[in-house]
């Protein structure tokens, strides 16, 4: 080919006749054309936006547990778990004591079998009851660390300060720190003068002043 | 050629296209203050290549996304270099936007007919932020995890719908894989996507008015091919070069695999994001709450900018003087605060040391991952919960601290500190009660029990038991008590140092010294065979020279040399302390339990009984491999010695603490 070649004639250089149709049909036409154009679209990414709200849309179900027979459960029916730790563990003098709480944790496709899944503070003052907090700062979800010296509760990132009943210190954190459920029992069973400690291992949502569980 | 090009051309129309690209007017002649939009469109280039080929090499999910970018940046070829590329230009992509935003309104190019070409490029600009913020989340790393927690739980506080938006971007109730599989959506596909959308109209309607030039006289008018490409070039070649060098000899951090339950102390966002840290922590802001802070003060300052076009429409040269002198302010607040951050966090010890930790942890993951063993299928998280040279000085910190020292600090390299003495004095260093276990079971330790005993245990002469107890002796009482200056042993070591001292007993105290050591069974120390057997010699036989001749440790502790018992029965023990394998792990394991046993001190011993309800048996087995040094050796450099400082710090005060440092 030469460039004294004829120019090869292309379609959107060239004004096609366009047959003359009837200015109704014209509108049908375009009508139909523009819905089953947002149709195409419509259907796949309807499903494909429905497909990505899973996380709020879908139902989960139940996991399993792997309890063996004759053995008593690490976590009960009301989602208490037993603590590593007893009674005696927690300081008399009302210091907090830091325990990593295991379960089982289910991560999408996958069951992870007794892993931490979380940190709590407990503590006690003298033979009175044991409170468990759960360590993570209910401002934006670092986690709080006991400071000796100050004696209360601190958070690295945003500097939130827990007075050791829990209590804010200062205005950054928008509640409490997160109280847990505590039940103190004898293999299993409940007894106020038990020696294991029962926790009901729950995270709440940050950033909020109500405690709202996740 | 010219044949082929006309083939191309008449199938194509490459020329005209070429020539619609490449032939834009560039009035005034070629400058260097338009290079900015092209380094931006050239970082991202960068970004697509780089992040293509990280892409062939990373896995996300919670058990793979550490262990494939480790796997890229210390065993790919060039993997540090692509992660170390792809991770600069991501910051200096942030840097170069910023400049480009503030040109833009410096020189009025937001202004009409050019409205919507600067919402164009504040698009842009979020697509950008968004693309920073979900892939400092994929290395799945302690720094990302926890840092990205602060931003889904900033999302949570949206009016309305703001636990919707967390749950959503999180891909449920709590992190896990999906929030890795749902980022990374984002991060590799969405985002770039809609940038390359919005960069193609971006540049579309930038050549619909051409550049925004000032001065067209100043120069002849020229073409964009090839003067002002040749300056483009020039500034991304010097882009590239910066980011080159930093990947090259500064490798981005890679820190530990994150575990929920494993507390991160240094988190921080990326430095470009401590402006808005810095922010949240005032005061004023905090009172507010956090969706003032976080999203109604940035979204006020984002909706000043994008009003910014209508703003010099309304009020003519007024409002381009205000949006410029609100720029100004806007980017000085930043850096202001930027600093602040910085020179705040480099000046609080808390952080430093936690970052310290931070760095020994992330370090020792990836010692242990590229050790021969390779990455459990489990994942690097199981590898650092089950090393005690991780979790050791955690534990140490946790359950020894408030007494023992190791090497002058609390085990996490920070030293310990008590309250002042009245609620306004400022906290003050605390003295150890019991001894510093830096050493424990080394050479240096079993000499100073041979040589120096009562000073090696005069921490302990910093506590309360103590001091009741020397009042009560004062006043008469019987009391029966542990006193480093005044037991058997103490007034067998200083009624025998000259001896000990002698020349001709030199050897005999190195050997007593190698086989106490030898006995240990501490991992990483080689002894000397002969040593061991003339010192077992000695401690049983008692072949000393001179007048300590016929003296020998068995005469007391007469189970030394002997195995440390699997059950430990205190019905044949003498009164004197087992050194049956004295400061081996079984040892250890059997004193932290009972401490208080016939066998080791009995009743008088102070020190707290760790029960396996205290100390579960895992904790007690992490601690006591750490303390005997036996787990996999360690190249990563461990805190520092703080003795020194510590010894610094108690000398003024009480002449206890002073006479009760140990002699270097």
């Amino acid at each position: 080919m030469t460039s004294t070649s004829p120019e090869i004639p292309t379609a959107g250089s060239v004004d096609l006749p366009i047959s003359v149709e009837t200015p109704r049909r014209s509108l049908l036409v375009q009508l139909i054309t523009g819905m089953l154009s947002f149709l195409i679209i419509a259907v796949p990414s309807t499903l494909s936006g429905l497909f990505f709200l899973d996380p709020i849309l879908r139902k989960r179900k139940a996991a399993s547990d792997d309890t063996a027979d004759g053995e008593v459960p690490r976590k009960d029916e009301a989602g208490f778990i037993r603590l590593d730790v007893t009674k005696e563990a927690v300081p008399q003098d009302g210091t907090p004591l830091s325990v990593t709480v295991n379960d089982d944790l289910v991560d999408a496709w996958n069951m992870f079998r007794d892993v931490p899944v979380g940190s709590i503070w407990l503590r006690k003052v003298g033979d009175g009851p044991i409170l468990a907090f759960n360590s993570i700062c209910p401002h934006l979800g670092c986690s709080v660390d006991y400071i000796r010296e100050e004696n209360e509760f601190y958070c690295p990132c945003h500097a939130s300060a827990f007075a050791l009943d829990g209590k804010k210190m200062n205005d950054i954190p928008p509640r409490d720190l997160d109280v847990l459920e505590v039940s103190m029992r004898t293999h299993g069973q409940q007894d106020a003068n038990g020696h294991e400690i029962w926790v009901k291992f729950q995270n709440f949502q940050r950033a909020t002043s109500d405690k709202i569980v996740i | 050629m010219i044949a082929l090009i006309n083939w191309l051309e008449t199938r194509t129309g490459v020329k005209a296209l070429m020539h619609e690209a490449f032939n834009e007017r560039v009035p005034g002649g070629a400058r260097w203050r338009y290079v900015w939009g092209s380094t931006l469109v050239f970082t991202f280039v960068l970004q697509m290549i780089t992040g293509f080929m990280l892409w062939s090499a990373y896995s996300p999910s919670t058990r793979t996304a550490w262990e494939s970018v480790y796997h890229i940046q210390h065993e790919m070829f060039l993997g540090n270099i692509i992660r170390g590329l792809h991770h600069y230009a991501a910051q200096g992509m942030v840097v170069l936007m910023a400049i480009h935003l503030i040109q833009v309104i410096i020189d009025g190019a937001y202004k009409a007919p050019r409205e919507v070409n600067f919402w164009l490029g504040i698009v842009l600009m979020m697509i950008v932020l968004g693309l920073s913020l979900t892939g400092y989340l994929l290395p799945w790393d302690q720094k990302g995890y926890y840092a990205t927690q602060v931003t889904t739980n900033i999302m949570s506080a949206t009016p309305v719908v703001g636990r919707e938006v967390q749950v959503l971007a999180q891909g449920g109730s709590d992190y896990g894989h999906l929030t890795l599989t749902r980022f990374f959506a984002m991060h590799a596909g969405i985002l770039p996507t809609l940038l390359v959308g919005f960069l193609v109209l971006h540049i579309y309607v930038f050549r619909r008015h051409g550049l925004t030039v000032h001065d067209p006289k100043r120069a002849p008018d020229t073409t964009f091919w090839p003067d002002q490409v040749l300056k483009d070039s020039v500034a991304c070649l010097a882009v590239l070069a910066v980011v080159l060098l930093l990947a090259m000899f500064r490798a981005p951090e890679l820190s530990a695999p994150a575990d929920p339950a494993v507390k991160f102390d240094a988190a921080r966002p990326e430095w470009y994001f401590l402006f808005l840290f810095r922010f949240l922590k005032f005061h004023a802001v905090e009172s507010l709450g956090v969706t003032f802070g976080a999203i109604i003060v940035p979204g006020i300052i984002m909706g000043i900018i994008a009003a910014m076009p209508i703003t010099a429409k309304v009020l003519g040269n007024l409002g381009h003087t205000l949006n410029r002198a609100f720029t100004w302010a806007l980017a000085l607040g930043v850096v202001v605060l930027t600093l602040m951050a910085f020179y705040e966090d480099a000046n609080n010890v808390e952080h430093q040391a936690a970052l310290t930790e931070a760095h020994r942890d992330g370090q020792r993951a990836i010692e242990l991952s590229i050790g021969p063993d390779k990455i459990p299928v489990e994942g690097a998280v199981t590898l650092l919960r089950e090393d005690p040279f991780t979790h050791g000085p955690r534990l140490f910190a946790q359950h020894c601290s408030s007494c023992h020292r190791f090497n002058g600090h609390d085990g996490r390299g920070s030293l310990v500190t008590e309250a002042g003495k009245t609620d306004e004095a400022p906290s003050v260093i605390a003295a150890p009660t019991a001894a510093d276990l830096g050493g424990f079971g080394n050479r240096q330790w079993m000499t100073a029990i041979v040589m120096d005993y009562s000073n090696h245990f005069a921490w302990m002469k910093n506590s309360t038991w103590f001091r009741d107890a020397q009042a009560k002796h004062a006043a008469g009482g019987t009391v029966d008590y542990i006193n480093p200056d005044s037991s058997e042993m103490a007034d067998w070591t200083s009624g025998n140092l000259d001896d000990l001292k002698s020349a001709e007993n030199a050897d005999n105290v190195r050997a007593l010294v190698e086989f106490l050591a030898a006995e240990t069974g501490h991992a990483g120390t080689t002894y000397d065979a002969a040593l061991v057997e003339k010192g077992r010699d000695l401690a049983i036989k008692g072949s000393w020279a001179g007048a300590l001749n016929g003296t020998s440790c068995a005469s007391c502790h007469d189970t030394i040399g002997q195995d440390f018992p699997t059950q430990p029965d205190d019905s044949t023990a003498s009164s004197y302390p087992t050194l049956a394998k004295y400061a081996s792990l079984a040892w250890l394991k059997d004193f932290i339990r009972h401490p208080d046993a016939a066998r080791h001190y009995g009743a008088k011993n102070q020190m707290v009984v760790y029960s396996s309800q205290k100390l579960s048996d895992e904790n007690l087995d992490l601690l006591v491999r750490w303390l005997t040094h036996n787990y996999t050796p360690s190249t990563v450099p461990d805190y520092a010695n703080q003795l020194d400082v510590l010894n610094a710090a108690l000398a003024p005060s009480s002449s206890v603490a002073v006479e009760a440092a140990p002699k270097k």
